[in-house]
């Protein structure tokens, strides 16, 4: 933990180091004035030298502490903003590496937690922990050298509050770090419930009780109240006890009551009463700011912890000794898959897929279309077996060179929260306005897109509402400008919308001609066409043909024909 | 801010808020106390005289013990104030976001809410935890000082008071330069949260189009660093000037102080050493305001994040409950709606007779899922009323309103729990008995018996790991289970293979049995068989009639009816 703790650290340990080096400064600084006003106690009840020398080491005392300490908290803070805006943009560069599977498995809300608030939560660990941490040692360090000095009788008298302080510490950081966990998860918990409660608003305002927040939000936000009432409870009793103990009023009652005994039994010259008075009461203040931050630091660590746990996930491997595929020649060979190491949702799928040829995939829910589909374009990796696209292993072959040859239309639609030019060249960032034009008028989109109030520049979802059937034709669009010649496409789509059914199915037509189709399919007729079909079942591959073949075979794929066709007819 | 904290909390939080104030001001005027004790206590001692400074070190004891006292208690107080407040401030927050009118929730503000319910909260659950106790002393206590400095030496302490302006002012100015850019800070990271979650959300369409980085999110991260940086650009000299003021101050006193002394023998030297003592002393916790200032006004913005969301209007609840004259139906008289300036419905009128069905047709914009919408009254309309059961829904109450009618969404949303968690979020008090049977008439038990988990297979955020069909199904036993009079139900639009096309035919069969059916239909079937069919157009009802009597009038719905049957035999190749 310490060590990802320090890899994580690392860029910014220089300016750490520069801060604690100026901090120590300002500690020892900060001691002079009242050196200097127990100096100028001694001189003025009698004893020799300029009193005004003493003002003026006192004024640059404090002079020299504020600088210093001014440059040490800019240099953290500096430094801080550089980190969190690092560690963000690496989680970013991360998130687009590991694979899709590990989405599947955590909210959004998590993932936001570990990008946004667990890496703002490092704050403390960079902007204050070394500059408190330093104060607190040095100062009571220095101050307790000056005072054994004058005095160490006295002094160990002072010191004696602090095994007690440090006992009663200990007894509250029994447990902690268990405690800590629990307190982060149920706060995530909250993220969670919380994201879900908005995003399905509609159906808790018609399911839920009226005007009633969301229970599992509630549960979250009482579980987090309960748990965090039992642990503060327990915790502040002794806390409470503990900071009293080392309170100023405290330390000014045990200074200034054993510099009046020390006096009357003659131990001490009553101007020697004056440094413990001063420095003594101010000797635990740093320790207590320690206290204060020590929250905010395991907060920090322990959100660094998750940080470096996200950076740590395994990315979907990227081979060294990248291969280009040939053609866009797709052939399965024994591939097998599993999301959870339980299941198979696919065995032994060998199949070929030729350029310019469309390939069809049929069968019943959780057969495994969608799977299947999903692994060309190496959203999962197969879990035996392999897939190679124009000869060579898609896990060989460099991301980007892959999804240049590979396309995706989906049946759920996902614009992003850009403009309708952004959306349209997502695969081509640096497409022109007319290449965009041209895709969008391919998709059967343009005309809509210029209705709205900026036409292209049109945010969406803040300018743009597009019905289901509109966003689906942007997607078509993107794929349009994207021109794979290897397309994957869920025949959903072009029954996203039945009241603009007709367009979608032109801008269909339009992308495939010429490409090589991997189809999900799930109305038979519509690809009864196909140069091959797949029917599926249970993860294996039942039978394999052309629509004439697998009729006149009489198989599942006559049966689930004939079917249809009833519906059809009815 | 007190006052603010005062409000979001509400009326119970009144007592114990005020308590913990009381305790915190008695404990830091005690704590200054103990400090102005200093100079009785130093001043017969420096001229060496223990027996007149013993009875002022009882008094100082008696203080101490007193200040210790106060201090456990109001730590006590403070931090079961704190938890009180997260769960007050969840609770109002989440009861409030239920009542809101649904256009309230665009996507940039689910971030924003679950920043506030997350962060923000614990932001605000520290002030009397943390926050609050330093900051009061740290101004009650030097007050006290000062006050105390009059009756000691009235020369120290006007030196003192001309600085004290000074220091308010600064400190002032420090906080709201905090403030101000605290607002930018905020937007910066919202902005940053939402587009982390639109990234990840969108990760497979961001691959598949080969793009491993998002410009939308790296723009967002910069503006956030940006903003950090401006703030501590601006922060820094504000607390630098903090300090310097505060340094000021102890340098006027001391200079004072070695002036009178040196001057003449006007001045005790003993008593002047034991106030410059005081001085330096409570010049610290000065120091320390200016810092948690800032803290606290941070603290502050995010209690007036919630204070303006607990302010936003929610929609109008009646007093008293209506009466439903005519249960069972839907009435629609003259309604116009548009979510901004340009209206979706202009003047609609339609009535659903109780256990009918009725189909509502139109072509995309064309207000069919407004109109559900504000049947189940998720906004208020412009003009023209809705009636259900025959009461105007405004004269219901949410409890009544829900009670008739269960709605079925197009975009259905589950969440992350089991499938019979799901459904049962119908009606909570359902037994297991009576889940199955919704699930059975719904054919969800297919969906079950084929997961690994059975019912209790959680099915991914916002039901992810099912198909679009299955969601639906899912939503159809919700329905069931709820068991409302009414019905309204946007069908799903995505293609439906055969497993999932025979199975939602069969639930809607168990749905629409003795129940009033207002449906946006997509299958042809549905469309053919409703009682009714009612077509938009251009913000208003074009025509309505049975499938037959329309179909001879050969007008909008033929059309539509024609470019349906065509679209229906397309092929994504030619046979």
């Amino acid at each position: 933990m310490s060590s990802d703790l320090g890899t994580l650290l690392r860029p910014v340990r220089t300016p750490l180091v520069i801060a604690g080096a100026l901090q120590v400064v300002s500690a020892l600084a900060g001691l002079v004035p009242f050196l200097a006003i127990a100096e100028l106690g001694r001189i003025l009840l009698g004893g020799s030298g300029d009193p005004w020398s003493a003002v003026i080491w006192a004024i640059g005392g404090l002079l020299t502490r504020l600088i210093t300490i001014a440059v040490a908290n800019a240099v953290t803070h500096i430094a801080d903003a550089e980190l969190q805006h690092d560690i963000r943009t690496r989680i970013a560069r991360h998130l687009a590496r590991v694979p899709l599977g590990w989405f599947t498995e955590r909210s959004s809300g998590e993932i936001k937690k570990a990008a946004q608030d667990d890496v703002g939560a490092m704050h403390h660990l960079v902007g204050h922990a070394v500059n408190d941490l330093v104060a607190a040692v040095v100062t009571p360090i220095a101050a307790l050298g000056y005072l054994f000095w004058v005095d160490w009788r006295l002094t160990l008298l002072i010191l004696a509050v602090l095994p007690l302080f440090l006992g009663s510490y200990a007894v509250l950081m029994r447990g902690y770090p268990e405690k800590m966990t629990q307190y982060t998860a149920a706060l995530t918990r909250i993220n969670t419930a919380v994201v879900e409660f908005v995003q399905g608003i509609a159906v808790v305002k018609t399911f839920g009780q009226a005007r009633k927040a969301h229970g599992r939000f509630r549960t979250a936000a009482d579980d987090f109240a309960v748990f965090f009432g039992a642990w503060a409870t327990s915790m502040t009793r002794v806390e409470a006890f503990a900071s009293a103990l080392i309170s100023p009023a405290v330390m000014l009652l045990v200074s200034l009551g054993g510099g009046v005994w020390f006096v009357s039994a003659g131990w001490l010259a009553p101007a020697d009463v004056l440094p413990f008075v001063l420095l003594g009461v101010g000797l635990t203040g740093p320790v207590l700011a320690l206290g204060f931050g020590a929250n905010s630091l395991r907060q920090a660590r322990a959100a660094a912890e998750r940080v470096a746990g996200l950076l740590a996930v395994e990315p979907l491997p990227v081979s060294a000794r990248p291969a280009a595929p040939a053609d866009n020649r797709i052939v399965f060979a024994g591939v097998g898959f599993s999301y959870d190491g339980r299941v198979d949702v696919l065995t032994d799928i060998d199949v070929v897929l030729e350029p310019g040829t469309v390939t069809a995939l049929v069968g019943p829910s959780g057969s495994g279309k969608s799977t299947l589909a999903a692994l060309v374009p190496r959203f999962f990796d197969v879990t035996s077996g392999t897939i190679t696209v124009g000869g060579a292993d898609v896990r060989d072959i460099a991301p980007a060179d892959l999804y240049r040859q590979v396309g995706f239309v989906f049946q759920d639609v996902r614009l992003l929260r850009a403009s309708l030019h952004d959306n349209i060249a997502l695969a081509r960032p640096g497409a022109g306005a007319d290449e965009v034009i041209a895709a969008a008028t391919a998709a059967r989109i343009h005309d809509r897109i210029l209705e709205l109030p900026d036409g292209y520049d049109t945010v969406v979802g803040e300018g743009a509402h597009l019905s289901g059937g509109e966003a689906q034709r942007v997607s078509i669009a993107r794929a349009v400008l994207a021109d794979a010649p290897i397309l994957v496409l869920d025949e959903a789509t072009a029954f996203a919308d039945p009241e603009s059914e007709a367009a979608i199915q032109d801008a269909l037509s339009g992308l495939i001609a010429g490409r090589t189709l991997l189809v999900i399919a799930h109305r038979l007729h519509t690809i009864a066409g196909a140069d091959q079909i797949l029917v599926l079942d249970g993860g294996r591959i039942a039978e394999q043909g052309t629509h004439e073949t697998l009729l006149a075979a009489g198989g599942r794929y006559a049966s689930l024909w004939n079917a249809s066709s009833m519906e059809v007819a009815r | 801010m007190i006052r603010r904290l005062s409000r979001v909390l509400g009326a119970p939080y009144a007592r114990p808020l005020r308590m913990h104030l009381a305790g915190l001001i008695v404990y830091a005027i005690l704590q200054g106390l103990a400090f102005v004790l200093i100079v009785p206590v130093l001043r017969p001692l420096l001229r060496g005289d223990v027996d007149a400074a013993l009875p002022w070190v009882a008094v100082l004891a008696g203080t101490v013990v007193a200040c210790a006292a106060a201090y456990w208690i109001q730590a006590q107080l403070g931090y079961r104030l704190g938890t009180a407040l997260s769960q007050a401030l969840h609770h109002r927050i989440g009861d409030h976001l239920a009542a809101l009118p649904l256009g309230w929730f665009t996507p940039a503000r689910v971030g924003r809410v679950a920043r506030m319910s997350s962060t923000g909260v614990v932001d605000i659950m520290g002030v009397p935890a943390h926050l609050l106790a330093p900051l009061v002393t740290s101004y009650v206590t030097p007050a006290v000082v000062v006050f105390a400095m009059i009756f000691l030496d009235w020369r120290l302490a006007v030196a003192t008071l001309v600085a004290v302006p000074l220091v308010i002012l600064v400190f002032r100015w420090t906080a709201r330069l905090f403030a101000a850019t605290d607002h930018a800070v905020d937007a910066a990271g919202v902005e940053a949260a939402n587009r982390v979650v639109e990234f990840a959300q969108n990760q497979a369409v961001l691959r598949a189009h080969g793009r491993s980085d998002f410009d939308q999110l790296e723009a967002a991260l910069l503006e956030q660093r940006a903003a950090g940086r401006k703030q501590l650009l601006r922060a820094v000299p504000g607390l630098a000037a903090a300090g310097l003021v505060v340094q000021a101050l102890v340098t006027i006193v001391l200079i004072t102080g070695v002036y009178l002394a040196t001057s003449g023998p006007t001045v005790d030297a003993a008593a002047l050493i034991a106030l410059l003592v005081l001085t330096v002393r409570f010049a610290e916790p000065l120091m320390a305001a200016a810092e948690l200032g800032a803290a606290v006004r941070m603290a502050g913005n995010s209690l007036a994040r919630v204070d303006e969301l607990l302010a936003t209007p929610v929609l109008p609840e009646p007093a008293t409950a209506g009466t439903f004259t005519t249960p069972g139906t839907i009435e629609l008289d003259g309604v116009g709606f548009g979510y901004d300036s340009r209206p979706v419905l202009r003047d609609v009128s339609l009535r659903v007779p109780a256990r009918s069905v009725t189909a509502l047709v139109g072509a995309s914009g064309s207000g069919k899922t407004t109109v559900v919408r504000l049947v189940a009254r998720f906004f208020d309309t412009r003009t023209g009323v809705v009636r259900v059961g025959g009461a105007d829904v405004r004269d219901l109450t949410t409890e009544q309103l829900m009670s008739q009618i269960s709605v079925v969404f197009q975009d259905v949303y589950l969440f992350d729990a089991g499938i019979a968690d799901n459904i049962r979020a119908g009606r909570a008090d359902a037994t297991d008995a009576e889940v199955a049977a919704a699930a059975a008439l719904a054919r969800v038990d297919e969906i079950a018996d084929r997961l690994p988990d059975g019912y209790d297979t959680r099915v991914g955020e916002g039901g992810a790991r099912l198909s679009g069909g299955e969601r639906q199904r899912i939503s159809i036993a919700r329905a069931i289970l709820k068991d409302a009079p009414i019905v309204l139900l946007d069908e799903a639009t995505a293609a439906l293979d055969q497993d999932n096309e025979a199975a939602i035919t069969a639930a809607l069969t168990a749905l629409s049995r003795d129940r009033t059916l207002l449906v946006i239909a997509h299958r042809l079937r549905t469309v053919q068989s409703a009682d009714q069919i009612v077509v938009l157009a251009d913000g208003g009802v074009a025509e309505s009639g049975t499938h037959e009597e329309l179909l001879l009038r050969n007008g909008q719905y033929a059309h539509f009816w024609n470019e349906r049957s065509r679209a229906r035999g397309w092929r994504l190749t030619p046979a």
